[in-house]
């Protein structure tokens, strides 16, 4: 049977040499290491996001009347409920880590230089959409704290003058935060993002599979250091099979990625969810201390640090910026930034500060 | 490029460095209002002016009660705050102080008028008001310490008193009890406002009982309330099992996928 379908399909799309040429003949770089995989991860932590918010639409009620109460309904009518909602709440959180690794892992390796800068774009993009998927989720079950949060992240275009209200307002639709911003923010959550998403994810792998992989800068042969005059596909003949040795790889990452999630969803269920998650959405009402979750953390402490509102939020357009477009700033042909002191301090510094920012927001 | 690296390295050091507060971007601290700026100021006779602290303190503050939800007037217009055009109805008298509280404590005043203490009140202009027990100002949540020798031998022996805490002993604890249970599954994320509420209705109703200060109906009625209580108890109870199970649950799928992982691991290996 197994054998006949093959063939079916053998005759139709040339099934073996796909499998050869994709996969047991597809060489990655040798000295790939497990950052390598934080690409698979990331999409499969998208899918498992798409799977677990599919299960919770179907009894989600975008009003403010129900939407909290539907989601109350989720964690304890819905049989297993709870385990979607859970799996999609600490699903994002760790998307947005695995997402952020990835990225990490890309800079501290040199691969988004030359012919990579688009791979690096639609990389960054990508992160920003992934944020842009948590905010709009976050208010959503229309709880003290995402109603709260969202009016905190929703007042800071404010900071420009002439565009800065009439962007705040129409985020909101209207003057507070109301039942009209929490549909456009579900539909921007449900429709709009995931088309996007998926669409850059395909840009993405048509260009990871196009120029190929990069391989690890620290031990470079002479060949990989050819200069990029024409448009070649970065062949790595010396390198291991992607099936089985990298999928392998991925495979056992993709375990410990689901591992973390369940561990997290067992021993620490609240960790994403302080108490004013758990109080429906009192416009009359504000909690104490709101706080955005863990990675606005450190762009929220920096505005609230600097004293100048417009200046705090320029500046932090100005660093997305030279983030997004970074491989047109740096432009030196050298990948491996342990020969380039200054990329490299300026690497730890801005990692120490982001950490450091982080932890100060949490226990400001 | 360079000057790029040091465009950064300045913009982070700016925000690093920068002089503190803040954007205002917390919109958090509880709201002033007219009576709270007077009674805090300087020009605010001595006797008057420890009246916000000891409301910070107290339960009617934590539970968003403020001096207009009692007093009147208009918290939010200074020159009019004191206006009995406004509703300002000030401090009331002695023996007024029942329907003063009552207004909000409407099923405590019945009980307390048609008790001995509210009796004597009328009768008198002197017997105990709501303030002699509770106190005004600083008011903290009741329970049944209140009912103390100390307290109530200011006016009478203190054994039929003891008698009444006695009998009110063993509902009193459940309360704490089933309050505790839901304290915990409200930590571990549980939507617990159905139970709040009905242990808010049987704590006020049981709260409106002591009031009567009559031992034999206290000892009736406490029957009652012990089996709504153990209503409540029953479905924490429900919900602390659902919530082991899905410990269980998600262990047993954190374990499958750490299985797993091992399978490949070893399958690499060969």
């Amino acid at each position: 049977m197994t054998g006949k379908i093959k063939n079916w399909l053998e005759i139709r799309i040339g099934l073996d040499e796909l499998i050869r040429t994709q996969l047991t003949q597809y060489m990655v770089p040798r000295g790939i290491n497990i950052f390598y995989t934080l690409g698979i991860v990331a999409l499969a932590a998208f899918i498992s996001q798409v799977v677990t918010g599919f299960f919770l639409l179907i009894y989600y009620i975008p009003d403010t009347e129900h939407a909290f109460g539907s989601v109350q309904d989720i964690m304890s009518e819905v049989p297993f409920g709870w385990l979607f909602r859970l799996m999609h709440a600490v699903g994002s959180n760790l998307m947005v880590a695995v997402v952020m690794l990835h990225m990490l892992s890309v800079f501290f390796m040199g691969s988004y230089k030359k012919p990579r800068e688009m791979t690096w774009i639609s990389g960054a993009f990508m992160l920003l959409m992934t944020l842009t998927f948590c905010l709009s989720g976050y208010l959503l079950p229309w709880s003290q704290l995402s109603y709260w949060a969202t009016t905190i992240v929703t007042s800071i275009p404010t900071a420009f003058p002439y565009a800065g209200e009439f962007i705040t307002r129409m985020m909101r639709g209207g003057e507070t935060v109301s039942g009209i911003t929490l549909n456009r923010f579900f539909a921007l959550h449900v429709t709009l993002l995931p088309m996007l998403l998926i669409l850059f994810i395909g840009i993405h792998l048509f260009l990871v599979r196009r120029i190929g992989i990069s391989a690890p800068p620290f031990d470079k042969v002479a060949e990989k250091k050819k200069l990029w005059i024409a448009f070649r596909h970065e062949d790595h003949p010396d390198g291991h099979a992607f099936y089985p040795y990298f999928v392998q790889k991925e495979m056992y990452v993709l375990m410990a990625y689901f591992a973390l999630m369940f561990f997290i969803i067992s021993f620490l269920p609240t960790l994403f969810f302080p108490e004013d998650a758990n109080t429906p959405a009192d416009q009359f009402k504000t909690p104490a201390h709101i706080k955005p979750e863990w990675y606005f953390l450190a762009a929220y402490q920096m505005l609230k640090l600097i004293p100048n509102k417009l200046l705090g939020v320029s500046i932090q357009v100005a660093l997305t910026v030279v983030f997004v477009l970074w491989p047109f700033f740096d432009t030196k042909e050298e990948e491996n930034i342990l020969k380039r002191p200054l990329l490299l301090f300026v690497f730890v510094l801005s990692l120490i500060t982001w950490v450091g920012l982080t932890i100060w927001g949490q226990y400001s | 490029m360079r000057y790029l690296l040091w465009l950064l390295i300045i913009s982070l050091m700016v925000f690093i460095c920068a002089p503190l507060p803040s954007l205002g971007l917390e919109d958090t601290a509880a709201r002033s209002t007219a009576c709270l700026d007077c009674h805090d100021s300087e020009m605010m006779e001595p006797a008057f002016r420890d009246i916000p602290a000891d409301w910070k303190k107290s339960w009617h503050f934590q539970n968003n009660v403020s001096c207009h939800d009692c007093h009147g007037g208009d918290p939010t217009d200074a020159a009019m705050a004191m206006s009995p055009e406004r509703g300002f109805a000030g401090k009331p008298e002695y023996s007024g102080v029942p329907e003063f509280c009552g207004k909000c404590h409407i099923g405590i005043l019945k009980n307390y008028l048609e008790s001995g203490h509210g009796k004597a009140l009328k009768a008198s202009q002197s017997g105990p008001n709501c303030v002699t027990c509770h106190g005004s100002h600083g008011i903290q949540k009741a329970n049944i310490n209140i009912i103390d020798e100390k307290r109530c031998s200011q006016c009478h022996t203190y054994e039929r008193a003891k008698a009444m805490k006695q009998a009110l002993f063993a509902t009193e604890k459940k309360i704490r009890d089933v309050r505790d249970s839901l304290r915990e599954l409200k930590a571990a994320g549980v939507f617990t406002e159905e139970e709040e509420k009905t242990i808010f209705n049987t704590e006020a109703e049981f709260r409106t009982l002591f009031h009567s200060v009559d031992v034999s109906l206290i000892k009736d009625r406490s029957d009652g309330f012990v089996k709504k209580l153990e209503q409540i108890e029953a479905r924490e109870k429900s919900v602390f099992r659902e919530l082991e199970f899905r410990k269980n649950f998600s262990a047993f799928l954190m374990l499958v996928f750490i299985g797993l992982g091992a399978v490949i691991f070893l399958l690499s290996k060969t």
